[in-house]
């Protein structure tokens, strides 16, 4: 008798091991975490101990910084079922439109340097920001008021703005002032931080869209649109409104994240954000959230864009075995793939 | 769209034309006024900016009407063959022609050639250049060579030394970048044995990727001396990362491409030099080897003419600097 009963409490304590095992694998941000830790300590002894260097570290930083903008646009896009194809012409023409403010009405040049650069990279910020509402805009119109899906839609304000940025550019790059210290020697005391000034701000933005995915209504809309469109219109929320908002979100963010390459670069050119959608996209992707619309999350794809570029700085830092680049193209491929592909394994089993 | 619009204005700007030189004026000062054709890729690229600022020129020297067509800003077959189309229609005497792509430009090259047209190639070529006048581009390879040599004379490269540099790409294929990475790789083997490139990367055209690259090579290579960025997108890139890691002026930095922002760059110190190509030179004689066939029926002794590239440095007049910057469209 009371042999099957310390049986039986055995068994409870041993599926309660294996439950909250399961969960923890099954959480997205410990599995993100776990491959981050993993990848850092390969690409630490790859590269010769100089993978986990602060200046390295800084690199990855820069581009994370560069796409996570993206990625988080994307993300409340992807979460209503979208999609948004645009991203990456925004980065260019905003950046290109700040460019050519500063070379034409600014007449701002090289002459300018150190920290009298700053208003005319505050007025670039805030000119990115709008050229990228606005595209945001147009992607909300065609959705809305033509019923194009996002993806053609996308496309086509993909086309235009990379068209318009050539235009406006004369397909070079603009230079505004281009030798200014952004803080980037953040210290305390001797010890050098990793993070930029415009780093430290997109992360302050991301933490920002988080909250407001996960803990403001607008986010919880934001999730009805995708799990059911229709019971969403049933219980009283616009669906048209929603999409506007959820696109001028996307297409602000692409505009900042436009800001943010004028910044790194000194210069707006018309091939700043060629190809970032891609990226943008399978970050998201790699951070969780599914394509088919209703599941994502901010932090999750913060890790999923830090493992991407953790992995393309790492490969080329590799020193005991080199990594020809074409190779590189091959394995960051697989690694999209694989990641994708371990996240429609856990769903099978988590949504029984 | 805007193309279309833009194509069928400038052909009925023509015929306009046309109709008005027939009713006003005699026919023999009409027939001895040349109409030479330029037909490109994508019109907004700077180097065919570049190129139209000498066409323009030859042909005001050489009292020459000149047509300039290309799409606005796609480098595409598609978009060019009609265009080539509408040129054969307004009858020109002679076309240039820059071909997106050597197959899908051969028969509307031929046409032309069929129509009675004198036909140049320029910067690119048909696969069948046997009835094309003359062949002028330039020289990739030379354009590499020259890197070498530049990031060489930076370095103080010396009989014995090590040295270490890289080479920032777009692609593995695209042919100016082919071209570029074996003229700089001949060069340094033949004359720079000392210099070792350790590692290339590819930008996929973006400058924030170049940049990235950069800023990892200089963790990786403490000691690197040299870097190679081999076209415009790789050139800006690579002079941001060098300005964040107050590293210029340090290591040798040679970029490809005289955009406006980079030349700026070298007097700066950021660019030990940029090579530059010398389109408007392309387009010069281009136009004067046509003239000349029209007129007189005499072939240039070489079909084929390529215009070496030129390093721009901090050494190069003011002068020069400005012949050689491109120009933007507008």
């Amino acid at each position: 008798m009371s042999d099957s009963k310390q049986a039986t409490a055995g068994i409870k304590e041993q599926a309660a091991w294996r439950s909250k095992a399961n969960s923890l694998l099954q959480n997205q941000t410990v599995l993100l975490a776990v491959t981050l830790l993993a990848l850092g300590l390969f690409f630490n002894w790859g590269s010769g101990g100089m993978f986990l260097d602060l200046g390295t570290l800084g690199t990855v930083l820069d581009d994370w910084g560069a796409y996570i903008l993206l990625a988080v646009g994307m993300t409340f896009v992807v979460i209503t079922g979208g999609i948004d194809l645009s991203v990456g012409s925004t980065v260019s023409l905003s950046s290109v439109v700040a460019g050519w403010v500063m070379v034409g009405p600014m007449h701002a040049d090289l002459s300018i340097t150190g920290s009298a650069a700053n208003p005319y990279l505050l007025l670039a910020t805030f000119i990115c920001l709008g050229v990228g509402l606005l595209v945001g805009a147009v992607n909300a119109f065609l959705i809305n008021v033509f019923k194009i899906v996002p993806f053609i839609a996308t496309l086509a304000t993909m086309g235009a703005a990379a068209g318009m940025a050539i235009i406006i550019s004369g397909g070079m790059p603009l230079q505004g002032p281009n030798n200014f210290d952004l803080g980037l020697d953040w210290k305390i005391g001797d010890f050098q931080l990793p993070i930029s000034t415009t780093v430290a701000v997109v992360m302050v933005i991301t933490i920002i869209a988080g909250l407001f995915l996960h803990k403001s209504r607008f986010g919880l809309y934001t999730y009805a649109l995708g799990s059911n469109a229709f019971a969403t219109r049933g219980a009283g929320i616009s669906p048209e409104k929603q999409i506007l908002k959820v696109y001028l979100l996307s297409g602000g963010m692409a505009g900042l994240a436009g800001a943010y390459a004028y910044i790194r670069l000194g210069a707006g050119s018309p091939s700043n954000g060629m190809g970032m959608e891609l990226y943008a996209i399978a970050a998201t992707v790699i951070g969780g959230a599914s394509l088919m619309g209703g599941v994502g999350r901010i932090f999750a794809v913060a890790l999923g864009t830090l493992v991407l570029f953790v992995v393309q700085s790492g490969l080329l830092m590799m020193q005991v075995v080199e990594v020809s680049p074409d190779l590189k193209q091959v394995i960051v491929a697989i690694l999209i793939a694989a990641a994708v592909a371990v996240q429609t394994l856990q769903n099978k089993n988590g949504r029984r | 769209m805007k193309r279309t619009t833009r194509v069928v204005a400038a052909t009925a700007a023509a015929a306009l034309a046309l109709a008005g030189v027939a009713a006003a004026t005699t026919p023999a000062t009409a027939a001895s006024k040349l109409k030479i054709a330029f037909v490109m890729g994508a019109e907004s690229d700077p180097f065919f900016q570049a190129m139209k600022v000498g066409a323009q020129a030859e042909a005001t020297a050489e009292n020459v009407d000149l047509i300039w067509q290309g799409d606005a800003s796609h480098y595409d077959v598609a978009t060019e063959v009609p265009i080539v189309e509408n040129v054969i229609a307004q009858k020109p005497d002679g076309l240039v022609l820059i071909p997106t792509d050597p197959t899908g430009l051969q028969a509307a090259n031929d046409k032309a050639i069929a129509a009675g047209i004198a036909v140049a190639n320029v910067d690119t070529h048909v696969g069948d250049l046997s009835k094309v006048i003359t062949f002028i581009t330039g020289d990739n390879g030379d354009g590499g060579a020259k890197a070498a040599d530049a990031i060489a004379a930076k370095i103080g490269y010396k009989k014995g030394g090590s040295y270490q540099v890289v080479v920032g790409l777009t692609s593995a294929t695209a042919t100016t970048n082919v071209g570029r990475l074996n003229g700089f790789k001949a060069q340094v083997a033949k004359k720079y044995p000392g210099i070792v490139i350790k590692d290339v990367a590819y930008s996929a055209s973006n400058p924030q990727t170049a940049n990235s690259n950069v800023k990892n090579w200089l963790a990786k290579y403490p000691k690197l001396n040299g870097i190679f960025a081999i076209d415009g997108t790789n050139a800006s890139g690579a002079a941001a990362a060098l300005q964040a890691k107050h590293l210029t002026g340090k290591i040798a930095l040679v970029g490809y491409d005289a955009y406006p922002a980079n030349v700026a760059l070298i007097k700066a110190g950021v660019f030990t030099a940029l090579i530059a190509q010398d389109p408007a030179a392309e387009a010069r004689l281009a136009i004067k080897t046509l003239v000349a066939y029209i007129q007189n029926k005499t072939k240039p002794a070489k079909r084929d003419v390529v215009i070496p590239n030129v390093a721009l440095t901090a050494k190069t007049s003011s002068a020069d600097l400005a012949k050689y910057t491109y120009v933007a469209s507008k």
